[in-house]
């Protein structure tokens, strides 16, 4: 396979970056718009699709740019080669907090399901697609849509979620009931499915929604802690245009306004 | 059978989680699993159970039970021919589960897909009724403004004719139309068209042109009898309600493409002008009966504005019905209705167009 085998760094805390090695004649695709810098050397290419080489002409690339429309994502990937004739870096950064997970293609069968938006970058060689979750029910209330993210190919990809990455392995038969929207990735022998919370009273104030996601080994599952979305949210109700109970100022009252009485996120 | 071997992952019983990479072939009747890790195993094909799990259903699960316990293969879809061609029907009832879900994602998709276009489809056939109920909760001073409103545009579009023999020949006929309750208003707009519409509140506009076409003051009666009656009938005010609400739901459904709304509003309206006019057409032939006005000036109206617009578009795409189809539906109504005494209208017709012409020219620098 033309996968090419890159060295890497993860760098930061909450807000991470991937320092890639790239040897000469090497390359790495990125999400468009998450590169963070790159040394001499190194030369920018963006092109139609995503860069797998299975495509083969001018119909082929159509279609791969039209799967990353329908995911979501920009209709150009970005190829980065090392034209040099050393060792030559380039980063990608994470668009949010969160983490950055290196995930070897070729440890785990060669495809992962991943939610869409999570990919960041990966070696040159690994196919970027899309899997339609077909489970109309799981589609809807699932939380993560009808579209993922299917990445195919032996070599190393890295994917990024919100707050704390968590790898699991689950085993046969093993089931992990998870809050809808914290699924990031999971390889394709897992069966992700909804489960109905059960009780009404639940439902509506358990604060966890009408259902969860479930998960089903064997495979390897990714949560994250922190869907974009929620922390979206929490924003928005902290923000003093929102009406919420922004305070900076730090004014007497502040401290022990109605807002911290009533105890008010923020 | 066992050319190529097919790579799966193999979760031995009692074994790691993650499962270890195997080799599978197919030989004799019998499953060989080939683990990278341990020793080769055979497994009779009497013994296995299979399903398809996973991802949409992408995988096949290939089970069996030994001293050990409870052994698990996993095999993509992709690498499942060889065995499938091999033992089809161990395969049978996984492929119609997956079968399943694949159609009811594909009538799930379709049925997502059409839900709006059905809502928009209900809505049309249902906004008859709507608009009549809204309309009747519309207060009449409400409908006045609104008439006002559109008797200023036109003011401010074109010059109005206010008085000369023309004005006052629309006025004689109108107040003959106009049952003794009604309270109904008679403009002129010195244009050339050959129009005349109802506003909201009881207006009527008329243009200059439709009186120069019309060779009787009967004519003119028929013309207003069935403006007169668009405003018994609360048309315009229909018509209103009608294309606001269809563009406020196309919105909702289709999100803000306006181009999408004002389409679906102007084919709302287009249906129901036609169904309105011929509504109107019988009204005011009514109206022309009560008032002993002679009927069939209207439909003379009707066959000089047939000439003059022949060659037009078809009745489908126009406003109103193809003037030819709304005569003989006329006449039709004529000869069955009932005819009572005629009196003539008290105007000297040739005066009044004559008048018009020369009005026109003399107060066309002075006026607005």
């Amino acid at each position: 396979m033309a996968m090419d085998v890159v060295d890497y760094e993860i760098f930061g805390n909450e807000m991470q970056y991937v320092e890639v090695e790239l040897d000469p004649g090497e390359a790495a695709i990125g999400e468009a718009g998450v590169m963070m810098y790159m040394q001499d050397g190194i030369q920018m290419d963006t092109i139609f699709g995503d860069g797998s080489q299975q495509q083969g002409g001018f119909f082929g690339k159509l279609m791969g740019a039209g799967k990353r429309l329908i995911t979501g994502e920009s209709l150009f990937t970005t190829v980065y080669h090392n034209e040099g004739s050393g060792k030559r870096r380039v980063a990608f950064a994470a668009p949010y907090p969160g983490k950055i997970v290196p995930v070897d293609l070729s440890t785990i069968g060669g495809t992962l399901i991943c939610q869409k938006d999570s990919f960041l970058a990966a070696a040159k060689g690994v196919s970027l697609g899309i899997a339609f979750q077909k489970k109309i029910g799981v589609g809807l209330f699932g939380g993560e849509g009808f579209i993922m993210q299917k990445l195919d190919g032996d070599g190393l990809a890295f994917i990024h979620a919100g707050g704390t990455l968590m790898e699991k392995t689950l085993a046969p038969g093993e089931t992990l009931r998870v809050d809808t929207g914290c699924v990031v990735a999971f390889q394709p022998s897992v069966d992700f499915d909804i489960q109905y919370a059960g009780k009404i009273k639940t439902a509506l104030f358990g604060g966890e929604g009408l259902f969860f996601a479930t998960l089903t080994g064997p495979g390897k599952i990714w949560l994250q802690s922190l869907p974009l979305s929620r922390m979206a949210d929490r924003i928005v109700m902290a923000s003093r245009a929102a009406g919420g109970g922004g305070k900076e100022g730090g004014s007497v009252l502040g401290g022990i306004g109605l807002g911290s009485l009533l105890g008010r996120d923020e | 059978m066992s050319d190529a071997p097919i790579p799966a992952r193999f979760y031995p019983a009692g074994g790691a989680a993650h499962g270890h990479p195997a080799r599978l072939a197919w030989q004799d009747g019998t499953l060989l699993v080939l683990p990278e890790d341990s020793p080769p195993q055979r497994v009779d094909i009497a013994a296995l159970q299979v399903e398809a799990r996973g991802f949409n259903h992408s995988q096949w699960a290939l089970q069996w039970n030994d001293a050990d316990g409870n052994q698990l293969l996993m095999v993509d879809d992709a690498h499942i021919a060889p065995l499938r061609d091999a033992a089809p029907a161990l395969f049978a009832g996984g492929h119609q589960i997956r079968q399943r879900t694949h159609r009811r994602f594909g009538a799930g998709i379709l049925f997502l897909i059409a839900l709006p276009l059905l809502l928009l489809a209900g809505f049309f056939l249902s906004i008859d009724p709507l608009a009549e109920r809204v309309v009747a909760h519309i207060p009449s001073g409400i409908e006045r403004q609104i008439g006002a409103a559109v008797l200023a545009r036109t003011r401010a579009e074109g010059r109005m004719i206010d008085s000369g023999p023309a004005w006052e020949a629309v006025q004689i006929v109108g107040k003959r139309l106009a049952r003794p309750a009604e309270s109904l208003e008679f403009h002129l707009v010195d244009k050339p068209d050959i129009n005349a519409f109802a506003a909201p509140g009881g207006i009527v506009v008329v243009y200059a042109g439709l009186i120069d076409k019309s060779a009787s003051a009967e004519e003119l009666a028929g013309v207003l009898a069935h403006e007169i009656a668009h405003v018994e009938l609360r048309h315009s005010l229909k018509q209103l309600v009608k294309s606001a609400g269809l563009r406020v739901i196309v919105a909702a459904l289709l999100g803000d493409y306006g181009g999408l709304g004002g389409w679906a509003a102007q084919l709302g309206e287009l249906k129901f002008s036609r169904d309105a006019e011929r509504e109107a057409d019988l009204r005011g032939l009514a109206r022309l009966h009560e008032a002993h006005i002679d009927p069939s000036g209207m439909p003379r109206f009707f066959e000089t504005l047939a000439k003059s617009e022949a060659g037009r578009m078809p009745a489908l795409f126009s406003t109103h019905p193809a003037t030819t189809e709304r005569l003989d539906a006329l006449q039709k109504a004529i000869a069955a209705g009932n005819r009572g005494p005629v009196e003539p209208i008290d105007v000297n017709w040739s005066a009044v167009r004559k008048g018009l012409s020369t009005s026109a020219s003399e107060t066309a620098p002075g006026r607005r």
